[in-house]
């Protein structure tokens, strides 16, 4: 079929793309046909960005994918039509679609590692899929990747250029990834959760960039992503989907201000109650002058290095305290250190040096089987929720395990004990034979909590117990945790690089960067006057749902230089840990070591011009 | 690398919260059975050389009148290589055996001694399963064990072990087989010590990689978090979850063990004539090949075949579903 | 780089010589044989007996055979291992090292040939099959594969000379050599420079003896490959399914390079692991294609370790094995250097 036989009407409009009553439908093995995308219809308007949000497996990647006309096998597109500039993609001869994919129509996707072949250089990547679209010789092809490069903002593009994947961070995987979309100036960018797994300041680095990109190409965006923030801050439209559906599609500012469908309501239930009374009574109360629960006393822990003499630097001296019933949020990026120091409260991971006591108790000076024995009061809930429970356990093997281990109860007292467990935290009974394969993530992040209460603790380490749920989930496992410590008055550690839900549950916040703590200090402090610039970065890095202070209408779009240097003895910086990224740096900073020192507000923070009245503290921009 | 399920399969959460995702378990095997078609004739096959095996065994040992050889594998019948009957006249031969009580036909012919091929073909199972799988339990219990050890707990000394186990894995298979069976004997059990010391290592392997890609999992560190002591943690969570590779390999080595006890045979370093033994067999009909005696190498050598070839498919059945 | 990966393996592959030397050495002398008494037999006078093993040196401590094998401390004429001696035979009397010399080359020649015609075979088998799965193409590439992964190859190859052999010379065809050996005895064998036997015929323009050589290679290498195949093929074919499911095809796909370039990254990327899988293979067929020499009478390093076991001749065996392990070693090596030239993740 020639290009010119499936020319349509809608090719006068001045639509960029059009996509009617897009069907995809999943042959499963024993099972009827799954419709993984169901009437899907989106009409795309030159230079607009629009948001496609939704949970994990409803459809919105697969969404994504037709848009391009591509199934990952073995799917198949069971009907519709997606026209781009008036021919229909999906009737198109395959040769003319892929003339279109990755020259008028570019793609970027999650995994961005794993989406650059191994084998072969990035810049040969670029090369090759400008070569199948251009008429260039080798040689204009690379200068073109090396050109890319530098506009997708990697440093020394001449180097990166010849590297490798493995030898890239996310990061800069990602902005190859870019750097290929858009090298041929395509018209559409289908953008597939491409900050999945990125930290908060490089995905404000990656975004803003891919902003500024398309914004000079005036290419039409579409954005895949479960992230609130990411919708409210760089979209003007937003579709939501669910269960394969479109369920709504808006405004942003609508949006945010009205949702329509009973499931955009629920996804945004956090946002809209966080100043409602409803979470104003679900809040402990805690009260400040009593005597901490666990106390912290320059908790250090290096890792060392197969064949080296130098350490990796996890945790560097870290200090703080929680009280009875609070909720202490531990905050930071990746290889902050924020997950060893957990761990190593716990034991998981023997701390190299400091102390922690819980109530009067000096916990690093026990034997590894005596502190065994005070397991039953200190509890963790880890992040994963399918990974934390043995696959092979029900919901009562796992539930029963530590009532055998710590408890001296009757078995008609331990099922007792389950069933109320069971209850508490909203388990169906009927489950109670189910593995956890069979249990959706919320629910199997329920059987976690379960078990961390069984043996009712004083204190539960939640290691970013909501990262790996949906936003709906999360708003329910949020709610479940603040019951529990009303009821039951457990304090928790909350480590979460989500400050949206740290926000919502939190008494006081431990900002962390590069194993050292930066900043303590009640909610209300680190997050409205965050006083040390790599804290002041995180906030204005991280995107809170709010439509009424986008990130894109900023003047200043303030975020942090370079990435996280890795915590290595001789790559530390000498002096302050955020010399080199800082934006208020001086001189002084480069040779001198940082303390954590209380200024006049109580709380504490770890840089000389903060402490000593150089730095004014002022509101933060990010909310 | 990794390998992303398509989003759409991975999760369809119905409003209950439960997930659903096409269940497999035990049950599943009877209805693999009786779907696949590769895995319903290997597991018939193995199934039927069990058989074969055990009616000999009982009969050798028990003095059970369970022998069902025509013939008695061992003794010669004095007629000497006689070809098998032409396949027209085995319909003829069947009925004139089963009903009318005539003395049997030498179905697959004799050998140049004298002995009844077919008799030999089907009680040679009593040898070469019995080794083949003693071989592999031995071997995949004790490899399991090691592997389990050295996986869970990394220190000095179970360091060395892996070397060892390493050093053992670098040797040539079949020389080392030879060399061990041939120094020490030729004995039934001496090839089954053999065999489990040469697989040995393979099991070690895999199950101490299992067991340290299962240790850095979440359930572990929870399993700890619990208040399980070191020694729980080991048996009741890590142990379970790593199994999964060894059984799958089980499956295999079996087949190979079955190889290796019949090629020595073959080179002249197993079991020694005349015991009932597919490798043997071929080996003493070797010679008469290029004479054009075909019947006595073949027969033994599609029982091998067939055999190995079930083994295999019962052990790729099983990885598809659960490797 | 390089240079330092090769010497670094290089000591580790001494260190594990050394192991496998040692190991050797006390197993053989572990296990309950008895290799005086097959040597004068069983009806020896025990003077005899004494003198025999005297000779041998096995009326010695272990320790001392020891250092007499390695050739330091030694209390015996004559050199050991560490000066490069392997030892006389006890048998042939002849220094084991020159019968290896000879021997190994017959085995590396024609395992070569049959890897390298297997692997040729498998990849566009497992391209044609991965590219169209659950296809016809498919279905044959996968029983053959699981098939013949595992196969009796001794027998499969007495079947080959029935057939070629007997069975086209009683229906008159043009028929496979008997398998008796590398040459027709009438041919005048080539002066030996690699060892190789059709290498060496062409080094010395003698065309009649690369024929018949080649005549003699083809039965065989025809098993080999025959028995090899399967599981090459089986791993290619699992290798390229899952790079063709991978997110950097499905991405490659998406910005639009033509197939045949998206064909060429799926290759590439398939065919790294399963070099690794013919370099083992190379290291167990060199111990292992035992019975196929015997079939052939090829007379190589297998024929000759089968000799030395059933002998008892202890010095032989340790030899043996140490030149096999020493091959094999190398072997691994020179994979590993070409994984790393296709692979960058491969680091040195």
């Amino acid at each position: 079929m020639s290009v010119q036989e499936i020319v349509r009407p809608a090719a006068a409009s001045n639509l960029v793309m059009e996509a009617r009553n897009v069907t995809v439908r999943f042959p499963i093995e024993d099972a009827p046909e799954v419709t993984a995308v169901n009437n899907f219809s989106i009409q795309i308007k030159p230079g607009e960005f629009i948001g496609i949000m939704g949970e994990p497996g409803c459809g919105k990647s697969v969404a994504a994918q037709a848009l391009l006309g591509l199934v990952r096998p073995p799917g198949y597109l069971a009907s519709g039509e997606v026209l781009f500039q008036g021919h229909d993609l999906l009737k198109m001869d395959p040769e003319e679609s892929r003339k279109l994919r990755g020259k008028d129509i570019g793609m970027i996707v999650q995994n961005p590692r794993y989406s650059l072949h191994p084998m072969y250089r990035v810049g040969q990547q670029i090369a090759k899929v400008y070569r199948a679209h251009n008429p260039v010789t080798k040689q204009e092809a690379w200068d073109h990747a090396i050109a890319m490069l530098r506009m997708v903002g990697i440093n020394d593009p001449e180097r990166r250029a010849n590297a490798y994947a493995h030898e890239l961070s996310s990061g800069m995987a990602q902005r190859v990834l870019i750097a290929i979309a858009l090298s041929s100036k395509p018209k559409l960018l289908i953008a597939d959760e491409p900050t999945s797994g990125l930290d908060v300041t490089i995905q404000a680095q990656f975004l803003d960039q891919m902003w500024e990109n398309v914004r000079q190409t005036n290419a039409a965006v579409v954005l895949v992503t479960q992230d609130l923030g990411i919708v409210a801050n760089y979209c003007d439209r937003v579709l939501i989907m669910h269960k394969g559906s479109v369920v709504e599609q808006a405004d942003v500012h609508s949006f945010f201000r009205s949702p329509n469908h009973e499931y955009s309501r629920a996804i945004l239930a956090l946002q809209r109650e966080e100043t409602s009374e409803e979470r104003n009574t679900r809040e402990v109360k805690v009260d400040s002058t009593s005597k901490p629960l666990i106390k912290v006393d320059k908790l250090t822990k290096l890792f060392p290095i197969r064949r080296s003499e130098s350490k990796v630097h996890a945790v560097d001296g870290a200090s703080f305290e929680i009280r009875p019933g609070e909720c202490l949020g531990l905050v930071g990026e990746s290889g902050s250190g924020k997950t060893t120091a957990g761990r190593c409260l716990l034991r998981l991971v023997e701390p190299t040096s400091g102390d922690i006591f819980y109530r009067d108790l000096n916990l690093s000076k026990l034997t590894r089987d005596e502190f065994r024995k005070k397991r039953d009061k200190l509890q963790i809930v880890f992040q994963d929720p399918l990974d934390s429970l043995n696959p092979r356990w029900t919901v009562e093997q796992c539930l029963m395990e530590p009532l055998n281990l710590h408890s001296t109860m009757t078995a008609e007292q331990k099922r007792a004990r389950m069933q109320e467990l069971m209850q508490l935290v909203g388990i169906d009974p009927g489950q109670i034979h189910a593995l956890p394969k069979e249990m959706s993530a919320g629910r199997q992040q329920r059987v976690s909590i379960a078990r961390a209460i069984a043996t009712n603790p004083d204190f539960i380490v939640l290691d970013e117990p909501t990262s790996a749920l949906t936003p709906e989930t999360t708003a329910e496992i949020i709610r479940l945790l603040m019951d529990l410590s009303r009821k039951l008055g457990i304090a928790y550690l909350f480590i979460s690089h989500d400050l949206t839900t740290v926000k919502y549950i939190c008494h006081r916040v431990v900002v962390m960067y590069l194993g050292q703590v930066v900043e303590v200090g009640t909610k209300d402090q680190v997050f409205n006057t965050p006083a040390h610039p790599y804290a002041k970065a995180l906030l204005s890095s991280h995107l809170f749902p709010n439509v009424e202070n986008r990130r894109v209408d900023r003047a200043v779009r303030e975020t942090l230089q370079g990435e996280i240097p890795s915590p290595i003895t001789e790559r530390l910086p000498k002096g302050c840990y955020l010399y080199g990224r800082c934006p208020s740096q001086k001189d002084r900073c480069k040779a001198e070591k940082q303390e954590l020192k209380t200024i006049g507000d109580g709380r504490q923070v770890r840089c000389w011009r903060v402490a000593e009245g150089d730095l004014p503290i002022e509101v933060a921009v990010g909310h | 690398m990794t390998i992303t399920p398509g989003p759409q399969v991975a999760a369809t959460a119905d409003a209950s919260g439960v997930v659903v995702i096409p269940k497999r378990r035990r049950i599943d095997i009877w209805r693999k059975y009786k779907e696949e078609k590769l895995f319903a004739f290997g597991c018939t096959m193995v199934a039927i050389m069990l058989l074969l095996a055990l009616c000999e065994i009982l009969h050798l040992e028990l003095g059970l009148p369970t022998r069902i050889t025509p013939y008695d594998p061992n003794f010669a019948t004095g007629n000497v290589s006689v070809p098998p009957p032409p396949l027209a006249d085995w319909p003829g031969l069947l009925v004139d055996t089963i009903f009318n009580g005539a003395k049997p036909p030498h179905w697959f012919g004799t050998d140049n001694s004298g002995l009844d091929v077919f008799s030999r073909t089907i009680a040679a199972p009593r040898t070469d399963m019995t080794i083949a799988l003693v071989a592999a339990l031995v071997s995949m219990l004790l490899g399991t064990f090691v592997g389990l050890i050295c996986g869970f707990y990394r220190n000095i000394a179970t360091e060395v072990v892996m070397r060892i186990s390493d050093l053992l894995q670098s040797f040539p298979v079949f020389i080392t087989a030879m060399v061990l069976v041939a120094l020490s004997g030729r004995q039934v059990w001496n090839i089954v010590l053999a065999l489990a010391i040469v697989y040995a290592p393979i099991f070690v392997r895999l199950t101490r990689a299992e067991v340290m890609s299962q240790s850095v999992r979440g359930y572990v560190e929870s399993a700890r978090a619990v208040g399980n002591p070191e020694w729980k943690v080991a048996f009741r969570h890590v142990l379970p979850n790593s199994l999964i590779p060894s059984l799958i390999q089980v499956s295999s080595t079996i087949g190979f063990a079955i190889l290796l006890t019949s090629g020595l045979s073959f080179v002249g370093a197993g079991v020694r004539p005349p015991t009932p033994e597919w490798g043997l067999m071929i080996s003493l009909g070797a010679p008469q090949i290029i004479l054009g005696e075909w019947w006595q190498s073949i027969f033994p050598g599609v029982a091998i075949s067939l055999t190995v070839f079930s083994f295999a498919a019962v052990g790729h059945g099983l990885e598809e579903d659960y490797g | 780089m390089l240079l330092r990966f090769v010497t670094r393996r290089l000591a580790v592959a001494i260190i594990q010589l050394i192991g496998i030397s040692l190991f050797v050495f006390f197993m053989i002398r572990i296990l309950p044989a008895d290799p005086v008494a097959r040597l004068v037999g069983l009806n020896a006078t025990k003077e005899a007996y004494d003198l025999a093993a005297h000779n041998l040196g096995l009326d010695q401590p272990w320790g001392q055979q020891l250092l007499n094998y390695l050739g330091i401390y030694s209390n015996r004429p004559g050199d050991g291992v560490l000066q490069g001696d392997l030892g006389d035979s006890w048998v042939t009397s002849a220094p084991i090292l020159e019968e290896l010399v000879r021997f190994l080359p017959i085995t590396l020649e024609f395992i070569t040939y049959a890897l390298l015609i297997a692997f040729l075979i498998a990849v566009p088998m497992a391209m044609a099959a991965a590219t169209k799965p659950g296809k016809t193409a498919d279905r044959v590439t996968f029983v053959w594969g699981l098939f013949a992964g595992a196969q009796p190859e001794f027998w499969w190859g007495l079947m080959f000379v029935f057939f070629f052999f007997f069975q086209f010379h009683e229906w008159g065809f043009p028929s496979a050599p008997a398998p008796l050996g590398r040459l027709n005895p009438m041919v005048s064998e080539p002066h030996t420079i690699t060892g190789f036997i059709l290498i060496d015929s062409l080094l010395a323009g003698n065309f009649r003896a690369f024929l018949d050589g080649a005549h003699h290679l083809m039965l065989p290498v025809f098993t080999l490959v025959f028995v090899v195949s399967g599981a090459i093929i089986k791993m290619l074919r699992q290798n390229m399914i899952r790079v063709l499911q991978s997110d950097y095809i499905l991405y490659a796909r998406s910005a639009g390079l033509p197939s045949r370039q998206v064909g060429f990254y799926a290759m590439r990327a398939a065919m790294a692991p399963a070099m690794t899988l013919v370099g083992i293979f190379y290291g167990f067929l060199l111990g292992g294609a035992v019975p196929i020499e015997l079939i052939y009478s090829l007379g190589g390093i297998g024929e000759y370790s089968i000799r030395s076991i059933l002998a008892f001749d202890y010095p032989a065996i340790q030899g043996t094995v140490l030149i096999i392990a020493m091959v094999s070693l190398l072997i691994y090596l020179v994979i590993d250097i070409l994984h790393a030239a296709i692979d960058p993740r491969v680091t040195f």
